[in-house]
């Protein structure tokens, strides 16, 4: 029953969106305010209809409807009810709803106030998105439905793969999602300036929250991926350089490139096809990873079950590319403007040179994930790991630093002798920093350039705080600025971590038996004792070591009921400069147990910087009122005389 | 003319360095990714990814950091040799992907060894 109804819930959207998208594009061609307002209420209408049937699937997932073979495949009585919830995303197909109807959301919410862009621009925009809405709907009615029968109800399902059943399935995958879902949204606004023939910055703005949101998402997500992986997977690190974080990490370095640059088009209205083109390429770059995480192309140790969906996504693929290039071609002479140039070392030249820097590691990761199937058609299929990433993106990450440090005390359109002075502050700091740990007898390359340029970084932004506090109410009226400096100084302090906790990792593997401790740099853990527990799903193997005044217990869950899977649970302590990370490796007969040991420096700055990172774009930010956009009064853009 | 300078400079330099970069470090750490069958048939130099699924005749020793098994894919197979922690979803029966060489006595010795699941987002779809 509940089958039917969402599959119907998905065809009516189809429909709706379909026409959404053929009359808005039609309203945009005839300039008619009151076909626009028309295809912009059938995508109310089919955003409607997919709320409906996610509402349907989440039903059918809490009443354990296994009549449905994603409910069946996807979760079991036995399964936790936050668990079962999180079954929505959890299958290709949810995901896939998931992602639908974040776009159906926030696309509405984008279309609500369109129409004082102008008829042109506001048609297109809903025609494109529309078009995007109905491409996933088709995906979701025809081809991949969460709804499909099963010929024969089963008593109890298959249940959540263990590595998810965790709290981190409850929040990482929604917010990656919604991230990747928000992208579309000023890709269609985009699109639809470069269709109307609207150099002007009137799309930015528009956008402007939406791109911040699709960043801030991204940024969580990866964050949250991070810290996921870290307390669960039980490998001791984070970031792994699998294509599948490879495919999240692109779209935001572009998008954390087009935050900067689109100020140069607001402030100074320069860069304006730069603009497109990277809100056009950070949407590709979501389809792209779409594509390879649910096709199965790339050797990946997390992708979805091989499914049809991945021709899909490719001509999809194929068909914005094609259609976003052709529009950028089409419109290259009327947006590009010439005004007095700016000199190279200026406010100007350094976001472009971030930029460029972003970019080139956008490409860094491309080659290097794409790569197995490159590589495969010419022969031999190759892979890079990790150390490939390392030595191609870290000079460059090194750059970026430096720009970190330099580039906020650049004025704009030339700098000057005043403040060429202020960035003596970061200068003292990073030289500090390097005496200091030459001092201490660092002497490997790495961690002498990376730690001196994010203490210039940190320099900067406090110097800068440091100045603004005698006038405090700029950091009201400016407060969009004074945010991104938090932001600035968020990263600083996540790169820290990262830094650290990359250099000076240690780890040792030791099997004791009861009373016996191990030393890991300095840290003194002593083995007491190991016990076995029945839970309601699962045995829970566990070994109590302690560890100063604290016990931890790293243990080994088995699940009878999946074949005897085994699921690691890692301890982990955090102290002021470092983490103790102990995994549980296996139990001898003797009662002696094994275990790997790691001392991971300042792991939590990661976290600290990361949520500092989102403080300053909430605090910049939220409740600002958008600024009203010129009026298609001056449809026409600048044009170059020739 | 001095839009291209202003531009197309900077861009053309680090898209150089970026060129340089990547073929440096791919040059370096690239390795080939192959199966068993491709292995036996001719040895390479150097490190490899070798892909197959884990067979019955898994040895735990050392509390579980060090493991012996033998991995097969269509037609051949190889004894492997690792020493670490396991991924959690290891066992007879699944895909893993060893990193290391094969030694003069036969024997694969793995720096890593990952599991690779293709399904690894959900457990196995009902077969109807």
């Amino acid at each position: 029953m509940l089958g039917y109804l969402g599959a119907g819930a998905l065809l009516a959207g189809l429909v709706m969106g379909g026409f959404s998208s053929f009359l808005s594009f039609w309203a945009g061609w005839r300039e008619s305010e009151t076909l626009v307002r028309v295809g912009r209420r059938a995508f109310y209408a089919a955003a409607a209809m997919t709320v409906i049937a996610g509402v349907i699937l989440e039903v059918a997932l809490l009443t354990h409807d296994f009549s449905l073979a994603y409910v069946a495949e996807h979760t079991d009585l036995s399964t936790p009810v936050a668990l079962v919830a999180a079954g929505f995303y959890g299958g290709q197909e949810g995901s896939l709803l998931y992602w639908t109807l974040i776009l159906a959301i926030l696309g509405s919410a984008s279309l609500v106030a369109s129409a004082r862009l102008g008829t042109r621009l506001a048609a297109y925009a809903a025609g494109i998105l529309a078009a995007i809405f109905a491409f996933f709907l088709f995906v979701l009615a025809v081809v991949a439905s969460p709804f499909d029968l099963l010929s024969i109800t089963p008593p109890d399902g298959l249940g959540l793969n263990p590595v998810l059943r965790d709290g981190g399935m409850l929040i990482h995958p929604p917010v990656v999602l919604a991230g990747f879902a928000s992208f579309a949204i000023p890709f269609s606004f985009a699109c639809a300036a470069l269709l109307a023939g609207r150099a002007d910055s009137a799309w930015i703005m528009h956008t402007r929250r939406f791109a911040l949101l699709a960043w801030s998402l991204q940024s969580m997500g990866l964050l949250l991926g991070m810290w996921w992986a870290y307390h669960v997977l039980g490998w001791g690190g984070y970031w792994g350089w699998d294509p599948v974080e490879n495919v999240a990490l692109m779209p935001w370095l572009a998008t954390t490139a087009y935050l900067h640059s689109s100020q140069v088009q607001e402030q100074r209205g320069r860069l304006r096809a730069w603009n497109f083109g990277l809100v056009i390429t950070a949407f590709l770059l979501v389809v792209f990873g779409t594509f390879i995480v649910r096709s199965g192309v790339v050797p990946s140790v997390h992708t979805f079950a091989v499914s049809a969906i991945g021709p899909w996504f490719l001509g999809f693929l194929a068909v914005c590319m094609v259609f976003s290039a052709a529009l950028l071609a089409f419109r290259s002479g009327t947006i590009a403007v010439a005004k007095e140039a700016a000199a190279p070392i200026s406010r100007e030249g350094a976001f472009v040179l971030q930029n460029l820097l972003l970019i080139g590691v956008v490409a860094v990761v491309m080659w290097g994930t794409v790569l197995p199937l490159v590589s495969g058609l010419a022969g031999a299929q190759r892979v890079v790991g990790a150390p490939y990433y390392e030595r191609a993106a870290a000079p460059l990450f090194a750059v970026f630093l430096a720009l970190l440090a330099v580039g906020p005390l650049l004025p704009w359109r030339q700098a000057s002798g005043p403040t060429m002075r202020a960035l003596r502050w970061p200068a003292a700091a990073a030289v500090v920093a390097l005496v200091v740990m030459l001092v201490v007898g660092e002497r490997s390359i790495a961690p002498l350039v990376a730690i001196p340029l994010a203490a210039g970084a940190a320099a900067t932004v406090l110097s800068i705080f440091a100045r603004a506090i005698r006038k405090p109410q700029v950091f009201v009226r400016r407060r969009r600025r004074y945010g991104a400096y938090l932001a600035h100084l968020g990263l600083v302090v996540a790169v820290v971590g990262i830094a650290t906790s990359h250099f000076w990792q240690q780890e040792k593997d030791v099997t004791l038996a009861p009373g016996q401790q191990v030393t890991v740099a300095g840290y003194t853990l002593t083995y007491i004792g190991s016990d076995q527990r029945q839970l309601a799903d699962h045995t829970e193997f566990g070994a109590a070591m302690r560890f100063g005044d604290q016990i931890l217990e790293p243990s080994r869950a088995t699940y009878a009921g999946l074949g005897g899977q085994a699921l690691t649970h890692v301890a982990i302590t955090t102290t002021p400069v470092a983490d103790v990370y102990v995994v549980l490796a296996g139990t001898n007969g003797d009662g002696s147990a094994s275990f790997r040991v790691f001392v991971n420096p300042l792991v939590s700055w990661i976290w600290a910087g990361g949520a500092i990172i989102i403080l300053g774009v909430v605090l910049g930010n939220v409740g600002q009122k958008i600024p009203v956009p010129e009026l298609a009064r001056r449809r026409q853009p600048v044009t170059l005389p020739a | 003319m001095r839009l291209m300078l202003s531009w197309g400079l900077p861009a053309v330099v680090v898209a150089g360095c970026v060129g340089y970069l990547i073929y440096t470090a791919s040059g370096g750490s690239a390795e080939y990714y192959v199966t068993v069958s491709d292995l036996r048939a001719h040895t390479p130099t150097g490190d490899v990814r070798v892909a197959g699924v884990v067979q019955g005749d898994v040895q735990k020793s050392d509390g579980g950091l060090h493991v012996t098994f033998t991995e097969k894919d269509g037609t051949a197979s190889m004894p492997v040799d690792y020493t670490g922690s396991l991924p959690d979803i290891f066992q007879p029966g699944i895909t893993v992907v060893v990193e290391g060489r094969l030694g003069t006595d036969g024997v694969f010795h793995a720096r890593t060894l990952l599991a690779k699941c293709p399904s690894r987002f959900s457990t196995q779809p009902y077969t109807q």
